[in-house]
C-alpha cells in the first residue's frame, strides 16, 4: 500500500513533505501513475497536490495572469483569462490528451514532465512564460526556457516545487497553435507549432516568437527565421524561407511514430499555414 | 455459490421493449444492450470468489529457441504461490490447433514466438503471481529464426517446424481458369501492383480472461470469453488428456472478439490450473499488453498483382500473389489464405486467371481470424488494380466496374457460378447515383486553403460460412418453460454483433410472442447444442435457420395441445403474447397453464441445419477445398469514401462514408447499421492508422498509447444504404452482413486519397508521411 496525502495548503504541505522526503509530489497523476505503473518510480509515498488552494489559483495580477500550477486544463480552459488573452495557450490545452485527462493534467506537470512532446510548452516560450517556485519562505522567478533544461530536466531545487506561470500582458494580434498527432485526440505530438506575435494593419511581422514542439530533445526556438521574418508579409515565400531556417535549428528524432525526416518537413510546412 | 451468468432480458429492458412484438424487420434495439452499456453484464472476466486462485503465464520472450529446460523451484517456495505448473503437468497431447494441432498448450520443445506460454503459476493475489512469475528460471537456447516472407522462404531458412514437409510453407494454393497466365499476353492494357497491408489487432474492449472449477466427481467447467465453446471443448479434452464429456464450456458474451478469440486462447490453460486445484476456482485476465503479446491478429500481406484488359476496359486475365505471414501457428492461417484466393480477383468477372497463395510459419506474432479473414488484404489489393486500370484507360472509375462487375448467374474469378442472390448491380447503380458521387467535381473543388479533397469507390463480396467440407451446422433448441416464456438455447456465440437478439426476434416473429414472453440462455455446452463457431458471416443464418424449423415444430406442438385441450379444431387456434387463443370463443389458455399441462420433453424442440454447399470445384487441390474453396453464398456492398487531405502535413480526414450492400432480407436495421458502422471504423482504422510492427518477433506497438485505434474523433458520419434483397436459402431472406462492411474501407480510402494525390498508395495504413510521398508524386506527374 502507498500512503496519499491530500494537504488542502502549503502551510499543511510543507511539514508532511518534511516528515516524508521519499514522498513524490503529483497533481493530475496523468504522468506520475503511468511512470508508477511502468516500474520507472516507486515511491514511498504521494502528495497530491490536487487540493492545495495556492496551486489551483487563476487569476489577473497587475499586467501579467497567474496560472495555478495544479489547476487543470479543463479549468483553464473554462477561464476566460486564458481562452481570450492567450488564444495561443488555449488552443493547445484543448489538443492534449482526452477530456478525461484534461480533467486531471495540470500545467505544473507538464513542466516538470518537461517531455519534447508537451503540448503547452510551445505556447509558454512564444508568450515568454515566468515559471514561479516555491519553497518554505522563498519565491523564485525564472523565465520558461531558461527552467526546462532537457529532456526531463527541469531547473527545480531540492524541497521546491512549482506554484505557478505568470504570462506578461500581450498586446498581439497574432496567436497561432497546431499540433500534428497520430489522431485526433489521445495523441503525442509528432510536431506542433506556436506563434505568438503582433503583426501592422498591412500585415508585414511587427514582432514574431515561433516555438516548435517534438522536434529536439525540448522546445525548438529559432531566433532567425524570426529575425527574417520581421518586417516582412507573412507569404508562402517568407515563411518557406523562414521555415528553412528553423528546419536547421531542428533536431528530431525517428521513433515509432514518425521519422525524423517527416518531422523535419513539418517544421517547415507548419510555418506556411500562417499564410493568409 | 459461484456466480450464475443471468439470462433473463433485464428488467428496464422488459420494461420499456417488453411489450414489443419480436417481429422480423422492426428495428429492434437489441436485447443486450441495456444491460452492456450499464455495466450489469456479466463477462467472463467479471467473476469474483473469496477463495479464488490467480492464474498468470510465463511466456518465453524471445521469438525462436530450444528449451532446455525450466527451473521453478524458486516461485514455488514462495509465499502465496499455490503450484506452479510446466509442460510435464500435462496429461494429454499438449497440442492445440483448429485445422492442424501444432501449437503447444505449455511449451515442451521448442519455443516459436515470443508469446508463447512456457509456464503457469497459481497464486492467492496478484502480487505473489507477478513474483513469482519473475522468479520462473527458463533455460532456453536461441535459434536463429525467420521474420519476414522472404527470409522464411529462402533456402536453407530455419525451420519453425521441423516436421513440416513444406518447410515453412504452411499452405499453398494454385487456382488456374482460362488461359491462365497467358492471357496476359493478349491484353491491351496490362497493369500491375505490389501492395503491403499491415498486421491488425482486434483490440477488444475485453481482453482474454475466463474461470474455471474442477470438481473431481463433476468435471471441468471453464467459462471464457470465446467464440467456439464446443470446439474449445473438444481441443481442451484433447490437449490435456481428458474425455469431451469432461469438458463443459460457458461462454458469456464476449467483451468483444471480432475473431481473435475464434479458438483456444486462455482456455486450456485455465484447464491445466483448475485441475491442479480441485474444488477452487481459478482465474485468469490478461492485461493489454500480455494481451498483444500472446493473442493472432490479422495477417500481414504481400500481393503482387497484374491485371490485364481489353482497351474498352473488359478485364481479361489477372495474375495474383499472396503471401500471408501466419506466424508460427497455423491456427486458422491456411483457411484465411484460402479465402483470400478466393475473393483476390474481387466482384468481377475475369475469363481467365492464375491465383497463387501461401500462407507462411515465420517466428512472428500468431496470424490468426480476424473479420473479414483473409478478404481486407485483397481487397484493398484488387480495388487497387481496378483503379490503376481506370486511371491507364482513362475510365470512370465507376463505369470500368459496371462493365465488369458480377451478376447473378456469373463465373467468380475462381470460375465458379454464382449460385445465390446477387445485388452488387444495385449497389453500384446506387453508389455512382449518389452526390458524393454525381456532385463530387464541386465538392472537392470546395475544399479549404491547403486542403485536397477526394472521392473514391471500392466494392465488395464476402463469401459466408465454412465451405464445402468442413460442415456448417448449427443445432436449435427451443424450450417454453414452465413459466410459459420461450426460451432460446443459443448454442453459438453472440460476441457482439447481436446475433442472440436475433434469434429472439426470429422467435417472436413466428410465435407471435413480445419480448417479455422470450428468454435465452447463452451458450454453454452443457445446455445448448453446438452450432458451430461465431464466424464466417454465418451466425445469423445458419443458427437461424435451425431455430425457424424448430420453433415452427414447437409452434404446431404448442397450438395442437392447447386444441386438444379446449376440445376446439386446431385450425381455430393462434398464438398471441403469453398465451394461446381460439380464435372463434375469444377463450385463452395462458403458456403457463399450457406449459403445466406438457412433459418436459414435449415443450421442447430441436432442429439441426446444414448450410448449403456448393459442389464446384474450381481446384482439384484437395487442401483448398479443405480450407473451405468454394463458397456458395456471397454478399455485396460498395461503398463511397470522401477525404480530405492536407498538403502541409498529409493527414487525411474521411469526411463521409457511405455504405450500399446486398445482404438479402434484413431483419433488423439497427442491428445491422452496428454491424456496418463497426465493420467500417475497424476497416477505416486498417486504412489510415492501424499496424503492429514487429522486430525480430517482438511487437513494436505493444500497447493503445503507441498502436493507434481511431477514436470518435476520427470517424466520420456514416450512411447506409440498403439495396433490396432476397436470398431464398437464408431465414427471412437474409445473408450475413458481418464482415463485408470490413473488407471495403481500405480499398474505398485508398481510392480517395489517390484522387486527392493524383498517386495512388500501395502501402497501408497510410500514414502521414506516405500521403506526402503520394502529393510529390501527384505533383511530378501533373508537372511531366
Ligand atoms: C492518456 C494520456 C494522454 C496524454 N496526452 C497528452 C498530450 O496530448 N499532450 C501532453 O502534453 N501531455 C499528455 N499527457 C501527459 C500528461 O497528461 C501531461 O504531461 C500533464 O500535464 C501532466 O500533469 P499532471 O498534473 O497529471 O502530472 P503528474 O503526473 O501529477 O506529475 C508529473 C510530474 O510532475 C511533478 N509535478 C507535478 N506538479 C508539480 C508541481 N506543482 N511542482 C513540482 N513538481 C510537480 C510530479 O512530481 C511528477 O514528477 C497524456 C497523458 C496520458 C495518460
Amino acid at each position: 500500500m502507498t500512503r496519499v496525502w491530500l494537504p488542502s495548503s502549503l502551510e499543511e504541505l510543507w511539514p508532511l513533505w518534511a516528515e516524508n522526503p521519499g514522498a513524490a509530489l503529483y497533481a493530475g497523476g496523468t504522468d506520475l501513475l503511468v511512470r508508477r505503473r511502468a516500474g520507472l518510480v516507486r515511491p514511498e509515498a504521494l502528495i497530491c497536490l490536487e487540493r492545495v488552494a495556492e496551486l489551483g489559483r487563476i487569476e489577473p495580477d497587475g499586467p501579467e495572469v497567474f496560472l495555478g500550477a495544479a489547476a487543470s486544463f479543463s479549468r483553464l480552459l473554462s477561464s476566460p483569462l486564458v481562452t481570450e488573452k492567450y488564444p495561443v495557450l488555449a488552443a493547445a490545452l484543448q489538443r492534449i490528451g482526452s477530456p478525461q485527462v484534461r480533467h486531471m493534467g495540470t500545467l505544473g506537470g507538464n513542466l516538470v514532465t518537461a517531455s519534447p512532446a508537451g503540448d503547452s510548452l510551445p505556447p509558454l516560450y512564444t508568450l515568454d512564460a515566468v515559471v514561479e517556485l516555491v519553497a518554505v519562505g522563498a519565491t523564485r522567478r525564472v523565465p520558461i526556457a531558461e527552467f526546462i533544461q532537457g529532456p526531463g530536466q527541469v531547473d527545480l531545487r531540492p524541497g521546491e516545487l512549482v506554484s505557478g506561470v505568470r504570462l506578461p500582458a500581450t498586446d498581439g494580434n497574432l496567436q497561432h497553435f497546431e499540433k500534428v498527432g497520430s489522431r485526433a485526440a489521445l495523441a503525442i505530438s509528432i510536431a506542433s507549432l506556436a506563434v505568438a506575435g503582433r503583426l501592422s494593419d498591412q500585415g508585414e511581422v511587427l514582432q514574431i516568437k515561433l516555438a516548435w514542439g517534438s522536434v529536439g530533445p525540448t522546445v525548438v526556438c529559432a531566433p532567425a527565421a524570426e529575425a527574417a521574418l520581421q518586417g516582412k508579409k507573412l507569404t508562402p515565400e517568407t515563411l518557406a524561407a523562414a521555415g528553412e531556417l528553423a528546419q536547421q535549428a531542428a533536431s528530431p528524432i525517428d521513433d515509432l511514430r514518425a521519422s525524423r525526416e517527416y518531422r523535419l518537413a513539418l517544421v517547415k510546412n507548419l510555418l506556411l499555414r500562417l499564410a493568409p | 455459490m459461484l456466480q450464475n451468468h443471468s439470462m433473463k432480458t433485464p428488467e428496464i429492458f422488459q420494461a420499456r421493449y417488453g411489450a414489443r412484438a419480436a417481429r422480423v424487420g422492426s428495428s429492434l434495439p437489441r436485447a443486450d444492450a441495456l444491460a452492456k452499456v450499464t455495466g450489469r453484464e456479466p463477462y467472463a472476466c467479471d467473476f469474483y470468489h473469496p477463495d479464488m486462485l490467480w492464474l498468470g503465464v510465463k511466456r518465453a520472450g524471445v521469438p525462436h529457441a530450444r528449451l532446455r529446460g525450466i527451473d521453478v523451484a524458486a516461485a514455488r517456495e514462495l509465499s502465496g504461490v499455490a503450484a506452479v505448473l510446466t509442460h510435464d503437468d500435462v496429461q494429454g497431447s499438449n497440442r492445440q490447433g483448429v485445422v492442424r494441432k501444432d501449437q503447444p498448450v505449455l511449451v515442451d520443445d521448442k519455443v516459436r514466438h515470443a508469446g508463447d506460454a512456457v509456464a503457469l503459476v497459481l497464486a492467492m493475489d496478484p502480487a505473489s503471481l507477478a513474483r513469482a512469475l519473475e522468479l520462473i528460471r527458463l533455460d532456453l537456447d536461441p535459434l536463429p529464426g525467420v521474420f519476414d516472407l522472404d527470409q522464411a522462404l529462402a533456402p536453407g531458412a530455419p525451420l519453425v517446424h521441423g516436421d513440416n514437409p513444406q518447410g515453412n510453407l504452411m499452405l499453398a494454393g494454385q487456382v488456374t481458369i482460362g488461359q491462365g497466365l497467358d492471357a496476359l499476353d493478349d491484353c491491351a492494357v496490362v497493369v500491375q501492383e505490389v501492395f503491403r497491408l499491415p498486421r491488425q489487432e482486434h483490440a477488444y474492449l475485453e481482453t482474454e480472461a475466463g474461470w474455471a472449477l474442477w470438481d473431481p466427481d463433476g468435471g471441468l467447467t471453464i467459462t471464457a470469453s470465446t467464440q467456439t465453446p464446443f470446439r474449445d471443448m473438444a481441443e481442451v479434452a484433447e490437449a490435456l488428456g481428458l474425455e469431451r464429456d469432461q469438458v463443459r464450456i460457458k461462454a458469456p458474451y464476449p467483451g468483444g472478439a471480432f475473431g481473435g478469440k475464434d479458438g483456444v486462447s486462455v482456455q486450456s490453460l485455465l484447464g491445466l490450473a483448475a485441475l491442479a486445484a480441485p474444488g477452487v476456482p481459478v482465474k485468469i485476465w490478461l492485461d493489454r499488453q500480455e494481451s498483444f503479446i500472446a493473442s493472432p491478429k490479422r495477417h500481414p500481406a504481400r500481393l503482387a498483382y497484374r491485371l490485364g484488359a481489353g482497351q474498352d476496359g473488359t478485364l481479361q486475365a489477372l495474375h495474383a500473389v499472396l503471401h500471408y505471414d501466419t506466424g508460427p501457428y497455423d491456427h486458422l492461417g491456411g483457411v484465411v489464405a484460402t479465402l483470400g484466393l478466393e475473393h483476390s480477383g474481387g466482384a468481377y468477372v475475369i475469363p481467365h486467371v492464375h491465383l497463387e497463395t501461401y500462407a507462411v510459419y515465420t517466428n512472428n506474432p500468431v496470424g490468426g481470424a480476424f473479420r473479414g479473414f483473409g478478404v481486407p488484404q485483397v481487397n484493398a489489393a484488387m480495388e487497387g488494380m481496378m483503379e490503376r486500370l481506370a486511371g491507364r484507360l482513362g475510365m470512370d472509375p465507376a463505369k470500368l466496374r459496371q462493365k465488369n462487375i458480377l451478376r447473378p448467374g456469373s463465373l467468380t474469378p475462381v470460375g465458379v457460378t454464382l449460385d445465390c442472390s446477387v445485388g452488387l448491380a444495385d449497389c453500384l447503380e446506387q453508389a455512382a447515383g449518389h452526390r458524393l458521387w454525381t456532385r463530387r467535381r464541386p465538392w472537392k473543388a470546395a475544399a479549404g486553403p491547403h486542403q485536397r479533397r477526394g472521392v473514391g469507390l471500392a466494392l465488395a463480396l464476402h463469401g459466408m460460412g465454412y465451405g464445402p467440407v468442413v460442415p456448417d451446422v448449427a443445432n436449435a433448441k427451443i424450450e417454453l418453460s414452465d413459466q410459459g416464456r420461450l426460451v432460446v438455447y443459443c448454442g453459438v456465440v453472440d460476441m457482439g454483433q447481436g446475433n442472440a437478439s436475433t434469434y429472439l426476434q426470429v422467435a417472436g416473429h413466428l410465435l407471435n410472442q413480445d419480448l417479455a414472453h422470450l428468454e435465452l440462455v447463452l451458450p454453454d455446452t452443457a445446455r445448448t447444442l453446438p452450432s458451430g463457431s461465431s464466424s464466417a458471416s454465418r451466425t445469423t443464418f445458419t443458427y437461424g435457420r435451425a431455430l425457424l424449423a424448430a420453433a415452427g415444430e414447437l409452434k404446431v406442438r404448442l397450438l395442437k395441445r392447447a386444441a386438444d385441450m379446449l376440445m376446439v379444431p386446431v385450425e381455430e387456434m393462434t398464438l398471441v403474447p403469453g398465451a394461446v387463443r381460439h380464435l372463434t370463443s375469444g377463450r385463452e389458455l395462458s403458456l403457463k397453464d399450457l406449459a403445466g399441462f406438457m412433459a418436459g420433453e414435449e415443450r421442447v424442440a430441436v432442429h439441426s441445419f446444414r448450410a448449403p454447399v456448393s459442389p464446384q470445384r474450381p481446384s482439384d487441390d484437395p487442401g483448398l477445398t479443405l480450407h473451405g474453396l468454394p463458397h456458395r453464398i456471397f454478399s455485396f456492398g460498395a461503398q463511397l469514401c470522401g477525404v480530405e487531405v492536407d498538403r502541409l502535413t498529409g493527414r487525411v480526414r474521411v469526411l463521409s462514408l457511405v455504405t450500399f450492400c446486398d445482404v438479402g432480407n434484413v431483419i433488423n436495421r439497427q442491428v445491422l447499421e452496428q454491424q456496418v458502422q463497426g465493420g467500417a471504423a475497424q476497416g477505416l482504422g486498417y486504412a489510415l492508422w492501424e499496424r503492429m510492427r514487429s522486430r525480430e518477433g517482438r511487437i513494436i506497438e505493444n500497447d493503445l498509447s503507441t498502436y493507434i485505434i481511431p477514436t470518435a474523433g476520427d470517424l466520420p458520419d456514416m450512411e447506409l444504404v440498403v439495396v433490396p434483397g432476397f436470398e431464398p436459402e437464408g431465414p427471412f431472406g437474409m445473408k450475413g452482413a458481418g464482415e463485408l462492411p470490413t473488407d471495403l474501407p481500405a480499398a474505398a480510402v485508398a481510392a480517395a486519397v489517390a484522387d486527392a494525390c493524383g498517386a495512388a498508395p500501395n502501402r497501408f495504413p497510410i500514414t502521414p508521411q506516405v500521403v506526402l510521398e503520394l502529393l510529390h508524386q501527384g505533383a511530378a506527374r501533373n508537372l511531366a
